[in-house]
Formats: structure tokens, sequence, C-alpha cells
């Protein structure tokens, strides 16, 4: 449904010197730069399939998303949605996505969500009955009924959020772009919002593709993976096989003695020479944490015991978000 | 865009602005008494100081009369002053909102634009029929049926060439971001020649000759005076074909920029 093929977008921005001067200097003549944003992404996503686009700030990721729901030209490259080329935005296109942008509202600020449905109802042109289902079931499981009549900025940022996403999926889509819908929110929010999109993808098998900073989006809705960094694809596969891909560390955490203060315990693991061994990941109350390759884990074991006064040793699977996090930062290419 | 979707979008933004009654309400009556009360005493007072009766073929009566007729014109022809939307939109990139939507950007734009026109429309009903019963109207001219159906479609079309510069000019945005210095230069340009700060009859002839080929009279000049019966039949046809002229002209000539301009729409961030 979706198709990437080395998808590029350069950015032309301008840069100006800091203070007065640079700023009369930028008057008459203004420094332009290239900036890459995306270079070259190719993947596919198929029907009922929610796949996670990730990558650290400025990677790319809300790039892509533009260029696949037609928002902007790429420099290079070329795309199908839904067997349509997106920026030729061909309203049999449109009418079958959704972008649903948690950094930008796309309702009418000052009508109640009701009024803008109304308004979408006759843009996406759904029937009636249609319509009446689809706002009923989604404003139900969303738990806003009860204030589809208040204007919109008088909500709560989560219950504004809800109503984003009754806006983009009253037309039932078939392709779904998801950039951050659950910024800013709260924790019951965002599960809430969660398991929507779940209950969604069960009912209507759309692709779905999500971007979310939030590791715990992405682990529970998500099956496959897009590592983005620097505008490259590092990784596109499943969810559950990115430990073996980059060979995911061990983590051992040493728990010393609780009567400890934190600046000892920093000293101790400084004077331990850990780094030699792996990855410090801290050292603080909670204890000394590191992390080692797998073939490491008895040694490293043995060092942390013999170095530090260690009450308590547990060694566990690397946190797959801290692994995430951890190849956008830079760990490990592609093989 | 169907008939009924661009009724519900004009309705939609109609009730958008009347959601702030206060801000409506000032819109409509307090903005056109400050407008009628500056024409009324200015004018008073440069009669007085020129000592003469009539002023460019006008009295007094009939040059406040013109006001009249101008301010309300200019109310519906430019609707609520929202020509910064595009360069808005674009700067801010809530464009992104309109370019998923399966329908045409332009027209949905338009269609809020018309919507936009209603604290207009309420001040042409309550203040234009106020006027008409105060204000003695043959000072000015001798409305009839062909010259108030007329001046509805003059109203229209200026309508629509006033939305296809503002768009036209707005989408310089594309290149330049802000482009607010250059809508408040084409905001005086439009007034001064288009006959809202003074009647287009106080210019030296060579100046009129110049003026009636250009766009700006079609937003408040030629509809007001057509409106107060002082244009024939084939003078309002003459200066309809040219206005349509103009609407193809600048219609070809947005349509360009904005081709040309949305390659460079980033949308604000990557």
């Amino acid at each position: 449904m979706i198709q990437a093929e080395k998808l590029a977008k350069t950015f032309y921005v301008h840069e100006k010197e800091p203070g007065l001067k640079g700023s009369l200097v930028a008057l008459v003549r203004r420094k332009k730069i290239a900036r890459e944003a995306v270079r070259g992404v190719s993947f596919e996503v198929g029907e009922g399939e929610i796949v996670g686009l990730v990558g650290a700030n400025g990677a790319g990721k809300t790039t892509v998303v533009k260029m696949l729901a037609g928002i902007i030209h790429p420099s290079a490259g070329r795309a199908r949605v839904l067997g349509f080329d997106p920026w030729k935005r061909d309203d049999r296109m449109r009418r079958q996505i959704a972008l649903i942008m948690g950094q930008k509202a796309q309702l009418w600020w000052d009508l109640p969500a009701a009024d803008s449905f109304l308004l979408l109802k006759e843009i996406y042109q759904v029937e009636e009955r249609r319509y009446r289902e689809n706002l009923a079931y989604l404003s139900e499981v969303l738990g806003v009924a009860s204030q589809l009549r208040v204007q919109l900025r008088r909500l709560s940022l989560g219950e504004r959020m809800k109503m984003e996403l009754i806006a983009a999926l009253l037309h039932s889509p078939r392709v779904v772009f998801l950039d951050e819908p659950t910024i800013g929110l709260d924790l019951t929010a965002q599960r809430a919002i969660r398991e929507f999109l779940l209950q969604y993808r069960r009912e209507h098998r759309p692709a779905m593709i999500l971007t979310s900073h939030y590791m715990e989006d992405i682990e529970r809705l998500c099956e496959r993976l897009l590592i983005l960094r620097d505008g490259e694809l590092v990784y596109d596969g499943a969810l559950a096989g990115i430990r073996s891909f980059y060979g995911a560390k061990k983590v051992l955490t040493a728990r010393l003695d609780p009567g400890l203060p934190e600046r000892e315990i920093r000293t101790l693991a400084s004077a331990a020479n850990l780094g030699s061994l792996g990855e410090l990941l801290g050292a603080d109350g909670e204890g000394v944490r590191l992390a080692v390759p797998r073939e490491r884990v008895a040694e490293a074991a043995g060092h942390l015991l013999e170095a530090l006064p260690v009450e308590d040793l547990l060694i566990e699977e690397e946190d797959i978000g801290t692994l995430i996090e951890a190849i956008m930062r830079g760990r490990g290419q592609q093989p | 865009m169907s008939p009924r979707l661009f009724a519900i979008v004009a309705s939609g933004e109609a009730r958008r602005l009347m959601s702030y009654p206060v801000d409506f309400w000032l819109t409509s009556v307090v903005g056109f008494v400050v407008d009628f009360i500056l024409a009324w005493f200015l004018w008073a007072a440069i009669f007085a100081a020129s000592g003469q009766a009539t002023l460019g073929g006008f009295d007094r009566q009939g040059m406040v009369m013109y006001y009249v007729l101008a301010i309300l014109v200019g109310k519906l022809v430019r609707g609520a002053d929202h020509e910064t939307q595009l360069a808005e939109e674009v700067y801010q990139g809530s464009l992104t909102r309109y370019l998923v939507f399966p329908t045409s950007y332009f027209a949905f734009k338009y269609a809020q634009r018309v919507g936009q026109a209603a604290p207009g429309l309420l001040q042409a009903l309550l203040f234009g029929s106020a006027s008409l019963l105060l204000l003695d109207v043959s000072s000015l001219g001798q409305p009839s049926l062909f010259s108030v159906l007329a001046a509805l479609v003059a109203i229209a079309l200026g309508n629509l060439l006033a939305f296809t510069l503002a768009y036209l000019l707005e989408s310089f945005a594309f290149w330049a971001d802000n482009v607010w210095s250059l809508e408040v230069l084409m905001r005086f340009v439009t007034f001064f020649l288009g006959g809202q700060m003074v009647p287009l009859e106080l210019f030296p002839a060579w100046a009129r000759g110049v003026i009636a080929w250009l766009p700006f009279r079609f937003f408040f000049h030629f509809p007001a005076m057509t409106f107060a019966g002082r244009v024939g039949p084939g003078e309002w046809l003459g200066s309809t074909l040219l206005c349509l002229g103009w609407l193809a002209v600048l219609g070809a000539a947005g349509h360009l920029a904005w081709r040309r301009g949305f390659l460079r729409y980033t949308g604000v961030g990557i």
C-alpha cells in the first residue's frame, strides 16, 4: 500500500552569524546551505501493518511522512501510495489517507469539534449513515462523546488529540500517517490512544506509519521498525529481531551498600576502569549499570565483584527502548 | 468543489466569526460608524475650506453618500481583510491541513472568504438601508432595478478579483516567507487607486485614464457608482469585460506562482 524507493529530500536553509553584525550582513547577503534531510530511503508497508518510524530529532522522520502524504515534493526517488504518486495529490488517493500531526492542530480552533466533523464529512463525502456510525463509535471508544459540542480551544490537550484522531479516521482511511500522535499527553491519554489505535487496526486493517519519540508507543504498537539516522535508513525489520541484528548487549547492575553516598559510588566506578569492559550507563544510588557485549558478561561480572563492594548483581537483556535510542544515537551500522 | 461543500465551508467560516460575539459586533457596527464619522467630518472640512458647493461633480451630501457606498461595497468585496491567510499558512506550515483534503485548496479558501464577508453583509443591510433613508441618494445618482442588479454582479466579481490578487501576492511567501509589508503596500495602493480614499473623479483626467484600465477600481468605485445608477449599461458591460480579463490574467499568474512556489513548501520542520 505504501512504497518508497530511494526517496530523498534536500532542504535549502539560510544561515546567519549571531549578533547585530550578522543581521546587517544578512540583509545584503545570506548564506544558503543545503541540508540533506532524507537520503535514498526505500521501504514498503502493507495492509494491516503498523510500522514505527523512529530517529533522533532532525533524522528525517517527518520529512518522509510529509513526502508520502503529498505535502512536499521529494528531491529524488519515487513513492506510491495506494498506487498513486502522492505529490500529485489525486483526490482518489486523498480520500483514502489520513495524516495526524501531533504538533499541529488540523481542526478549526474556534469551532466545536462537531462542526469540524460535519465539514470533514462533506469534504470526504462520507455517507450520512456511515458518518453517524463512525462518529458514535470513535467518540465512544475515545471517551469524548460529551465534549463534541465544546469549542476546540476550550478542551484539554489530550481531548484535542482525541478529536484530531476522530477527524482523521471519520472517513475510514486505508493509509494512516501518525506523526507523534501522543506528544505532550499524560500517561493515561497516551495509553488510551495506543489502545484505540490497536483496536482500529484490528477492525480496519489500514497501513499505518507511526513516528514517535516515546518508545512505549513503538513497543506497544509496532511489530516492524524503520530507524532513521541522519536521513538514512539504518534498520528495517521486526522489532523483535533488533537485538540479534545489532548484537544487543547485556546490562549488569551491581547494587552496592545502600549506605554509600552517590559521590563515593561514582569515584569507585571511575577507579574500577569499567569503560574497558563496556558502556557505563550509570553510577548512582541505584548501583552501577554497565552494558557489555554478550561474550564478555562473565569477565565483566567477575571484574565488578572484584573491584566493587557488591551486595547484589543483576544480569538482564538490554531494554529494547534503550537499544533503539542507542542505535539512533549512532551505535552499530547495518552489516 | 461541489456547491454544497462550498456553502458549508462559507457558512462554517461565518459561524467561526460569529463565535466571538463581541468582536463580531465591533467589526460590524463600530468599524462602519468610525469610517462614516471620519468621512463626514473630513469632507465637511474640505468643502468648507474650498468654499465650493461641488467637488469633482459631488456636492457634500453626494460625497457622503459615495463614502457610505464605497465603505459598504469594500466590506463585501474585501471580506474581513484576511488576505494574509495563505502567506501565514505557508509561513506557519498550516497549509499542510488543506493539502490532504480531497478538494481544491483555492476553492476552499474562496468559500472561506465568502463566509468572511458575513459582517460586511450585515453592515450593508443595516447601514445601507439606514443611509438610503437618512441621506438623499439622489444627490449621488438614481438607482434603478438594473443598477442594483448590476452592482450585485460587480460586487461578486470584485470579491473574486480581490481574492485572486491577494493570492497571487501572497504566493510570494513561498520565496520570501514573510510578505506582510507587501500586503500593507498593496492595501494602500488598492484603497488609493480603487476610490476608497477619494472618489476617482477627483483625480486629473490623465490619471483617470490610466486608472480606468487597472483592476483596483473594481473593489470600490465601480460597484458603488453602478449601484448609484451613474454607470450606463454600455459602460458597465465594457468594465465587466475588463474585470473578467483581469481575473483571467491574475488567475493565470497566481496559478503559475502557486505551482512554482509549492515546490519550495517545507511544511516547517524536518
